[in-house]
């Protein structure tokens, strides 16, 4: 199951990379940083969303996972 | 009139693979440097400090300048003084076939030829482990006088671990005249500290590369051509923390403007990405036909004027991108002649993003142009390459079906394997042939447990063709075939798929059947594949022990491959013959064997076939058997000599493994144990079943030099027993073990070993008369008399001997007369100087009568000769 993570990065991104990002959601802050938040599938797909962000040369500030998977879907 | 205006952009790549995937000459293009660009003498000298290393590392994010700084270096240092290589890396560099392609493809735009044995031992049939490749390579590459570097740029892009696991292993072993460079926009997997901290690299790195406020000024006033003020400029360098493309970007967003102060503390104080902000500058600045053709053309990695017709709507591809060159528009030459560009990757990224964004629809259609475009110009793989890109999944593979069939018998598996696995798999399932060349290819890259599935998929298809009953439902999905011919070919293959998973699992019997199926169903037009088919089941006979029936099926499969057009395959299957009449004891016949083919593969002129130069260490091994070590000393050197280009992937290990027994049989043990742990290094394994282990052989050397623990610690690993089934293929381990209890009862005579060997034996004799392989009966008699002598028992020991030399040749008039002077004491010198004949000669006769005695020093082959009355 997918974990939420929140990726932030240097500089204000435009909404059409979000397609580009793994379909992280994008949210401007104000102090001039971007936070990339939303489910990453797993490992690989982590990864993927950070070497997009490296190909831009998006100044990477940070990485967390905030959630676990989520617990309202049963597994069965 | 597309395809006059257009110039290939390959180099011929050897091999048959360049009918599918050709070397594109524009990744070789080494980049011009222009004077009139920012030069940056500080990172130049540094580049020229980092070349008495083994690397250099550029790494830093897009935009940092990378490229162009290796660009004016090279600009900078004439040819003459130090020869580069230059290698564009892209995504399709993961399969290490195709890098080391172009690696070595690289090397040899600085020295024409070398490399060129990896080169083509990477486009045999069935490569080699990549180390082997690697040494032959550092082998060629030492032979090189002068100093040079090899530039790999963009290796980011490489996430294939056998690449860089290879590459680690080349930096290991770097020969002192390379110097390699990377380029990259992350730091490569490899040991960077330790490289670091024995001082075997340099780095530059992103603090290193951004525009000092200088150089700033410099790009922006005079390579831009802006008048900007020293507040302007360092408000900009601290905007764009002395990124090269954003300062690019900026100067362009700036060129015509009126308020270009204005313009700078907007941008300064924006908090937006760099890239975001200034592109959209930048693309609102241009007119519409010029915005048009960069969002279109973004979907491309390379990009030719035709190319760019064919894809977008507009005619002037070739003029635009030349304008868009002169106007600084991130737009990278990758020749001289002004054909191919491409763009700058970052750039490339923003404007696909655009494209998506904006037309979102269009952008499936723009790939599909572009993969017509490939297929018109003769390019499978990029028209493939498109296809996936673009989702279009069923002409992705309508295109993958007919360049199956020469990329399963000439390389490019991982490539296909990549495509296939891009497509869905119910297409996959509804395409016979294609799943027929999936499993082939799983079969190849060694994933064989999946390829039953797959083999299913195809049968489905096959079944619902020849059940002609009117009441059968119709399939829910349709059949697709492109290649009519390849689905006739289909059952047999199926089988013959079959029969090579059987093998590679080690089960005869199924390998025997299906290869039986395959040549029923195989059409008789398919050499090819009834020769793969053929050679199977003659491997399955060779593997159960019927000698005669494998050479009859094992050479009409050979005459199939040649038919078919390969004539590597038929040259290397002879040493499968020879040997099989080795081990008939059929010398005369094997000798016949190997002239009749070297006189083939020498009509076929250069290059030479593969095997020839295996044909000479079977010719050895053969002159080895009569004991003429000089002579095959001879054969195994020109052997060497054509070299691996020349030679079957086994070949390797095979050349040491017989060098390292001439050397045995010449008493230098400790020397043929080093070439037999070389032999085991370099061992690759091919369908042929290994009968002669290189384990064994060391084991044999080990009981000779008494090492007896060693020597029953392989026994035990190979759990070799005294009542084990005995098969053929297993006979030469059990005639070793025969040997290491023989050895073991030696050193303790309270051992019941010697009973257990004398079963042994008597057993395999048996085993080998019945099979006809008088070599082995030969071998297995002189154990047994071996094994009476062990025992005291000279009487009993004479009758097998009498009987193997009655089988094998008995030593010559002169090897007993120089064995009498031995056991008279005499040395090797003193008995040349009586016989008049050189010191050479006198050791050459001893090692023979050594061989044929079965010891290997002087005082055990005068007992020995005695013992036995020959002197």
């Amino acid at each position: 199951m997918a974990d939420t993570y929140r990726i932030r990065v240097k500089g204000h991104l435009d909404d059409r990379w979000s397609d580009w990002l793994g379909g992280l959601a994008i949210h401007l802050q104000e102090d001039g940083t971007t936070v990339l938040v939303g489910p990453v599938v797993d490992q690989a797909a982590l990864h993927g969303v950070i070497i997009r962000i490296r190909d831009l040369g998006l100044p990477l500030l940070s990485v967390r996972r905030v959630a676990g998977p989520h617990s309202n879907t049963k597994q069965g | 009139m597309i395809g006059q205006a257009y110039n290939s952009p390959m180099v011929d790549a050897p091999g048959q693979g360049a009918a599918t995937s050709p070397l594109l000459e524009t990744k070789l293009y080494i980049p011009k440097w222009r004077p009139g660009l920012v030069s940056r003498p500080r990172l130049i000298e540094r580049l020229d400090q980092g070349i008495e290393r083994k690397l250099t590392l550029v790494s830093a994010p897009a935009g940092f300048g990378k490229t162009t700084l290796l660009a004016e270096w090279l600009a900078a240092t004439p040819a003459s003084e130090r020869a580069t290589g230059w290698v564009s890396l892209d995504q399709s560099d993961n399969d290490p076939a195709l890098f080391w392609a172009y690696f070595i493809t690289a090397l040899q735009t600085m020295r024409s030829g070398v490399g060129g044995n990896a080169l083509s031992l990477l486009h045999s049939p069935q490569p080699p482990p990549i180390e082997s490749v690697l040494t032959t390579l550092i082998n060629e590459i030492n032979a090189i006088e002068d100093d040079f570097a090899l530039i790999l740029d963009d290796y980011h892009v490489v996430d294939a671990q056998p690449v860089h696991s290879a590459i680690a292993f080349l930096l290991d072993h770097l020969p002192p005249q390379m110097h390699l460079v990377i380029a990259s926009r992350s730091d490569p997997p490899l040991p960077l500290a330790r490289l670091r901290g024995r001082g075997e690299s340099i780095e530059l790195r992103a603090s290193d590369l951004r525009f000092a406020p200088d150089e700033a000024a410099a790009f922006l006033n005079e390579v831009m051509g802006l008048d900007l003020s020293a507040a302007d400029v360092a408000a900009l360098e601290t905007r764009t923390e002395g990124w090269i493309a954003g300062l690019q970007l900026a100067a362009l967003s700036m060129r015509g403007r009126e308020d270009v102060s204005g313009f700078i503390k907007a941008f300064a104080g924006d908090d937006r990405y760099i890239v975001d902000y200034l592109v959209e500058e930048v693309l609102q600045r241009q007119p519409e036909r010029v915005r048009s053709f960069l969002l279109q053309t973004s979907i491309l990695d390379r990009l030719s004027g035709p190319l760019c017709d064919a894809v977008t709507d507009q005619g002037e591809g070739k003029g635009r991108l030349e304008a868009l060159e002169r106007g600084n528009l991130f737009v990278v030459p990758l020749d001289d002649k002004r054909q191919w560009y491409r763009y700058h990757h970052l750039f490339a990224d923003v404007l696909r993003a655009h494209a998506m964004e904006e037309q979102p629809d269009r952008v499936p259609i723009l790939h599909r142009r572009a993969s017509e475009w490939y297929e018109h110009n003769g390019l499978p793989a990029d028209a493939i390459r498109h296809a996936l890109a673009g989702e279009d999944f069923e002409r992705a593979a309508g295109l993958m079906e007919p360049v199956g069939r020469p990329m399963m018998f000439t390389g490019g598996q991982e490539t296909m394997l990549g495509w296939l696995k891009a497509l869905p798999d119910a297409l996959v399932g509804s395409r016979p042939v294609l799943s027929g060349i999936y499993a082939w290819v799983l079969l190849h890259t060694g994933q064989v447990d999946a390829i039953e599935p797959r083999l299913r998929d195809a049968e489905r298809w096959l079944e619902t063709t020849s059940d002609t009953s009117e009441e059968q439902e119709p399939p829910l999905v349709e059949m697709v075939v492109v290649d009519e011919e390849e689905f006739r070919s289909l059952p047999g293959m199926i089988a013959a798929v079959r029969a090579a998973r059987a093998g590679a699992v080690g089960d005869v019997p199924g390998t025997a059947e299906y290869a039986r199926r395959a040549l029923e169903l195989l059409p008789e037009g398919d050499h090819l594949l009834r020769g793969v088919a053929t050679a199977l089941l003659a491997l399955a006979y060779l593997t159960s022990g019927d000698l005669d029936a494998a050479y009859g099926i094992f050479a009409d499969g050979m005459a199939s491959l040649k038919l078919g057009g390969d004539i590597q395959h038929n040259t290397s299957g002879a040493y499968i013959l020879a040997d099989i009449r080795m081990a008939q004891g059929r010398l005369h016949e094997a000798v016949a064997t190997y002239q009749q083919s070297l006189q083939l593969a020498m009509e076929q002129g250069e290059p030479v076939p593969r095997g020839t130069a295996d044909m000479y260490v079977g010719l050895s091994e053969l002159q080895r058997e009569h004991d003429d070590l000089e002579a095959a000393t001879q054969l195994l050197l020109k052997s060497k000599e054509l070299g691996e280009r020349a030679a079957a992937p086994d070949w390797q290990h095979r050349r040491c493994a017989a060098l390292a027994q001439i050397k045995e049989a010449q008493g230098d043990l400790d020397g043929a144990l080093d070439l037999l742990d070389e032999a085991e290094r370099l061992y690759y394994r091919t369908p042929v079943p290994d009968l002669r282990p290189i384990a064994a052989l060391k084991t044999r050397i080990r009981v000779a030099q008494g090492r007896l623990t060693e020597a029953l610690g392989w026994v035990r690993e190979r759990g070799l027993s005294v009542d084990d089934d005995l098969s053929y293929i297993r006979e030469f381990e059990h005639v070793t073990l025969a040997r290491v209890l023989i050895a073991r009862y030696r050193s303790d005579r309270a051992d019941r070993s010697i009973d257990e060997a004398m079963g042994l034996l008597e057993r395999l004799r048996k085993a080998a008369e019945e099979g006809g392989r008088t070599g082995s009966v030969i071998e297995i008699l002189v154990q047994q008399a071996l094994a009476h002598e062990a025992q005291d028992d000279l009487p009993s020991a004479l009758e097998p001997l009498e009987r193997a030399l009655s089988l094998a040749e008995p030593l010559t008039g002169r090897e007993v007369e120089i064995l009498r002077l031995v056991a008279a004491g005499m040395r090797n010198q003193e008995i040349a100087e009586q016989l008049f004949i050189s010191l050479s000669t006198v050791k050459r006769h001893i090692a023979n009568a050594y061989g044929k005695l079965g010891v290997s020093h002087r005082t055990e082959a005068v007992a020995r000769a005695n013992e036995l009355n020959l002197l």
